[in-house]
């Protein structure tokens, strides 16, 4: 039983198809990292995981719930960071937090918890629009984190971070699914936090799925096809490339 | 409590000292008035209030409908400047729900205006007009009647608000509608049924309750009707994005 599968989820706008039969597979209590080129379709699906943005055609369960039915079910148990941080300026970080909550139906204690869990609490008061781009990844990591929900759903969530805000947030990332019993299901643009961070690996390229798997699996794979296997990034780009070879032209 | 929220999220923006603000300027109209052309009112045969009604309502509607239209773009403004529109659009409520709620904060918000504008003119009427009796049945009436002839006006501005994320845009089109809506004949029925129109009209200009009635109903459509454009625009707008 997965804790997150899609069934042929596609997304098309008009002749444009950017998510094209996709079937994902995340197992509960683990991070799946989402290995995307830009605009490769990345944060459409993680839309549609949402609800936000409604599937052309197949279908995805998250747990024992399936979308478009269980929709709300599914978003109570979902904590997400979606493309960038979003929050009400004018607001601090824990009014910020505490509207949330609200809607959540959590209780008071939660929005103390994870503005100390995000290193958020020294600046709870200030308001939201006078934070440093870091913080505001920090609130919107609390965001996420309030209540620690089953499942996360992170899109690049150490953007904007220096070095050590990178390091403190995928340690905590990583702590999540010991701790928590969490699964979730985490993008980047940068190939050594997904080696360092996951444990199961996703590769999407023009909508498509081009690999799944575990990174012991994908340096298989990638050695069978006569790929680099030196580094993540070197197969990476060279799956990359063969597929965008393949497939020719830029039209999906 | 969907609607405190609302509340919450407007604190600090400067909304709700806005609208008092807007409030007090177009309350301070009558008195104003009245306290540097009373003679000419006072002179007037008929009842106090339809006299102050008649000599101020147009300025005092006009300065309600840029204070609507403020203030819904306010409104709006707070959840798209840094993508808080985004983040509910995650959470377990509906887009619908949040949109009633916001309009219920803001019917709310102009029930107190109107109701307080209402009070004013009576006042006034009770400090120039020997012969004026206050009555509260008649005040009421008045006050619900323009609450009820806003109401299509106020949910047209909040559905622009809503729709346009660029703050600017929404607070041109309202302003272009306000303007080109009072430039409407004023004794014909069917353009005091327009949205930016119908605040202008008051109780006391329709004569009987057949029109009364009808223009109520009007109004009431007109609602409805912004109000299934918007719960389909948030249907259709989840399909397209």
């Amino acid at each position: 039983m997965y804790m997150i599968e899609t069934k042929n989820l596609t997304k098309k706008y008009g002749s444009f198809t950017a998510v094209n039969n996709i079937n994902l597979h995340i197992q509960k209590g683990r991070i799946y990292g989402f290995l995307v080129p830009n605009g490769a379709g990345k944060s459409t699906t993680m839309k549609m995981l949402l609800g936000i943005a409604q599937p052309t055609a197949g279908s995805f369960h998250i747990g024992k719930k399936s979308y478009p039915g269980d929709r709300m079910e599914i978003l109570k148990e979902i904590g997400s960071f979606i493309e960038a941080p979003a929050f009400y300026g004018s607001l601090s970080g824990e009014e910020n937090l505490d509207i949330l909550r609200s809607i959540l139906g959590l209780p008071k204690q939660s929005v103390a918890d994870v503005l100390e869990l995000t290193g958020l609490a020294p600046y709870q008061k200030r308001a939201a629009k006078k934070y440093s781009l870091g913080m505001k990844q920090r609130l919107g990591l609390a965001g996420a984190l309030l209540g620690m929900p089953p499942i996360l759903i992170l899109d690049e969530p150490t953007n904007g971070l220096d070095p050590a805000g990178i390091h403190e947030i995928r340690t905590l990332i990583r702590s999540l699914p010991q701790t928590y019993n969490c699964t979730i299901l985490v993008s980047s643009h940068l190939l050594s936090e997904i080696e360092l961070l996951a444990d199961d690996i996703g590769i999407l390229n023009r909508g498509r799925l081009l690999f799944e798997g575990t990174a012991s699996q994908l340096k298989e794979k990638a050695h069978a096809a006569g790929f680099p296997t030196d580094s993540l990034e070197d197969t990476f780009l060279a799956l990359i490339d063969a597929d965008n070879k393949k497939r020719g032209g830029i039209k999906r | 409590m969907i609607v405190l929220l609302e509340a919450k999220k407007l604190r600090h923006t400067g909304y709700f000292p806005a609208f008092l603000g807007g409030t007090a300027l177009a309350a301070a109209i009558p008195p104003i008035h009245m306290s540097v052309r009373s003679d000419t009112f006072t002179a007037q045969p008929g009842d106090p209030f339809r006299i102050l009604t008649d000599a101020n309502w147009q300025l005092m509607t006009m300065l309600n409908l840029f204070l609507v239209i403020c203030c819904t773009c306010m409104m709006y403004y707070t959840e798209f400047a840094d993508n808080g529109a985004q983040k509910m659009e995650t959470l377990p409520v509906t887009e619908s729900r949040l949109f009633c709620a916001k309009l219920l904060l803001f019917l709310s918000c102009i029930a107190v205006m109107l109701l307080l504008e209402t009070i004013v003119l009576a006042l006034c009427g009770k400090y120039w007009f020997a012969d004026y009796e206050m009555r509260l049945s008649a005040l009421l009436k008045t006050c619900g009647f323009s609450f009820a002839a806003a109401l299509p006006t106020v949910i047209l501005m909040l559905l622009f608000a809503s729709v346009c994320k660029n703050m600017w845009v929404s607070l041109g089109i309202g302003v272009l509608f306000m303007f080109t809506c009072s430039m409407f004949p004023k004794d014909s029925l069917f353009f005091s049924l327009c949205p930016f129109n119908s605040p202008y009209l008051t109780f006391a200009e329709l004569a009987d309750a057949e029109t009364q009635r009808r223009f109520l109903s009007a109004c009431a459509a007109e609602s409805v009707l912004f109000l299934a454009v918007k719960l389909l625009m948030i249907k259709l707008r989840r399909c397209f994005s």
